[in-house]
């Protein structure tokens, strides 16, 4: 029944998440159309930079449909958001139940402490995979609408992607949420680390192009068809490891 | 094991930062009794109860229930599934109605008792579509009663079961532990500073003032051990000390020396008289008494 409350606690964060990436993820398709027809003065734009680099290369890639879906989606709208829901679905827990005084009440239950946050972190990652595969596999669903197909397979892979490399951020926030007694702590940090994170890789990407963002976006499957695997494996590990961390952390607390 | 107790506490510390609040307390709460944890706020009572259902950790000593090493991870998991608690505060989960409650609590009970489920939700008038956030404190009370006492606990952990409740709505709290408690043989232990609640349904009590149990006992014993021998004289009173064993508080006021013992009035009697007071008065003290004289004794 842990998971019954899972549930009942982050029903709406997750519903939410998931009715705001679906629309998104319509929009996206049945903007397409528009997006093409606008494609010829895109030549006409100047841009300098990091920043008109991106710019120049997203043009270029929404020349044609598959490009367009993954740049706009997969590397922009879904793992943006999808990282917010990540950090909201993460914070929480029992410590800022501990300041409302209902995490007595599970604590009386005959559960351990371990349990507790596994199934606490069970539920979460549920709901962060069904954040991830779900919106996306609506594109492949409304892509015939507009005149254009996209892979079932290239929306799991990359939505596979976006869970097992953005995992991390999730894992975080559950950790902090062991340390700090209310919501907001580990969401904003959570949100800072990914934002960091995100602006360090756009600038290093010459120097260093593996960062967490290229992962969690497929770009190495979007340009190469493979799977980044030994990537996905560390970014696994590194969720696991704050998740043991966080359970740790619980364990010594005293309420 | 059956006349074991169902809580043994030994030099239980706990110390947060640089505040004692639990300092070597010793204590026995025999099964099938209503152990009534007297003190007044921040006595330590809500600590002790957090570190007998695994909820704190002690910094020393040792508590047992059902002979299970409280902080033992695992024989804490054991304890609270035979255990029933109602913490002070009744805070459950606001996102919750009253069947999603029961619906959450009873799985992790294999004695849940669905027919005192039904009897209670017809006694406190709790229906399951009711959200926990709009109960008042006294449904809430209620429900956090019904919730524990349901699980088929063989013991029942109360946190000032009746704080902030009207009259009214505390008699019926307290009505529905005794019935409980005389229908199912549980052992109850609850902590409260309202005296006259614990002096209506508890047969045993321990007072705790500062982290330490001040005063252990039945209640009957106490109150037939108890007394207050009040000496007038025809001056003023003579500073003096008594020798005789269970003299718990001495106090002067003029010509009164006023003197409280825990062993009768009996083994003082002889040394007052030799003081040449012009009365001796031996009176009965209440439980009020009993934790007033007990606790100021301590200040």
């Amino acid at each position: 029944m842990l998971w019954y409350k899972a549930w009942l606690e982050t029903r709406w964060r997750f519903a939410i998440g998931l009715a705001i990436l679906m629309v998104s993820a319509c929009g996206l398709v049945f903007a397409y159309p528009q997006v093409a027809r606008l494609m010829p003065l895109a030549s006409t734009i100047e841009a300098r930079g990091e920043i008109g680099r991106r710019v120049q290369e997203a043009v270029q890639l929404s020349r044609e449909y598959h490009g367009y879906i993954w740049s706009q989606w997969f590397r922009q709208n879904l793992i943006q958001m999808w990282t917010v829901f990540a950090a909201l679905l993460g914070a929480g827990g029992l410590l800022s139940q501990a300041s409302g005084g209902a995490a007595l009440y599970t604590l009386s239950m005959p559960a351990s402490r371990a349990r507790l946050l596994v199934v606490r972190a069970a539920a979460g990652l549920g709901e962060l995979l069904v954040l991830a595969i779900a919106p996306s596999l609506l594109i492949p669903l409304l892509s015939p609408a507009v005149g254009d197909s996209y892979s079932v397979v290239d929306a799991i892979v990359h939505g596979a992607c976006l869970f097992l490399g953005g995992a991390v951020f999730y894992a975080l926030a559950v950790l902090l949420s062991t340390i700090f007694a209310d919501i907001w702590r580990p969401l904003l940090i959570s949100l800072a680390v990914a934002v960091v994170m995100a602006l360090g890789e756009m600038f290093v990407r010459d120097v260093w192009p593996h960062g967490i963002f290229s992962l969690m976006n497929g770009e190495a499957y979007f340009r190469t068809r493979h799977v980044p695997w030994a990537g996905l494996i560390v970014t696994t590990a590194a969720a696991a490891a704050l998740l043991y961390g966080a359970a740790v952390s619980l364990a010594q607390r005293d309420f | 094991m059956a006349d074991a107790p169902v809580i043994e506490i030994a030099g239980l510390q706990k110390r947060y930062a640089s505040v004692d609040a639990v300092r070597g307390l010793d204590l026995q709460v025999p099964r099938g009794s209503i152990f009534g944890f007297l003190g007044r706020n921040g006595a330590g009572k809500t600590t002790t109860i957090k570190m007998l259902l695994g909820m704190a950790r002690p910094s020393g000593g040792s508590a047992r229930v059902f002979g299970l090493a409280a902080d033992a991870p695992h024989a804490s998991v054991e304890i609270r599934r035979r255990t029933g608690f109602v913490s002070e505060d009744k805070e459950l989960y606001d996102f919750m109605t009253v069947d999603d409650l029961v619906r959450f609590t009873a799985p992790f009970f294999p004695r849940w008792r669905r027919d005192l489920e039904e009897r209670y939700r017809r006694t406190f008038e709790l229906r399951g579509d009711m959200k926990v956030k709009t109960l008042s404190r006294g449904m809430r009370t209620k429900l956090a009663l019904l919730l524990a006492l349901c699980r088929g606990a063989e013991l029942l952990v109360l946190d000032e079961p009746t704080a902030g409740l009207d009259p009214a709505v505390t008699e019926e709290v307290l009505q529905a532990l005794v019935g409980h408690v005389a229908r199912d043989e549980t052992t109850v232990f609850f902590s409260s500073h309202q005296i006259a609640e614990v002096e209506q349904i508890a047969d045993r009590i321990a007072i705790i003032d500062r982290g330490r149990a001040v005063l252990t006992g039945a209640l009957d014993d106490l109150r037939d051990n108890f007394r207050r021998v009040q000496l007038v004289f025809d001056r003023e009173a003579p500073q003096t000390t008594f020798r005789a064993a269970g003299v718990a508080r001495v106090r002067r006021q003029g010509r009164v020396l006023t003197v409280v013992t825990s062993g009768g009035a009996e083994p003082i009697l002889d040394e007052a008289r030799a003081l040449g007071p012009v009365s001796v008065d031996v009176a009965p003290v209440t439980l009020k008494d009993i934790f007033l004289e007990t606790v100021a004794t301590e200040d």
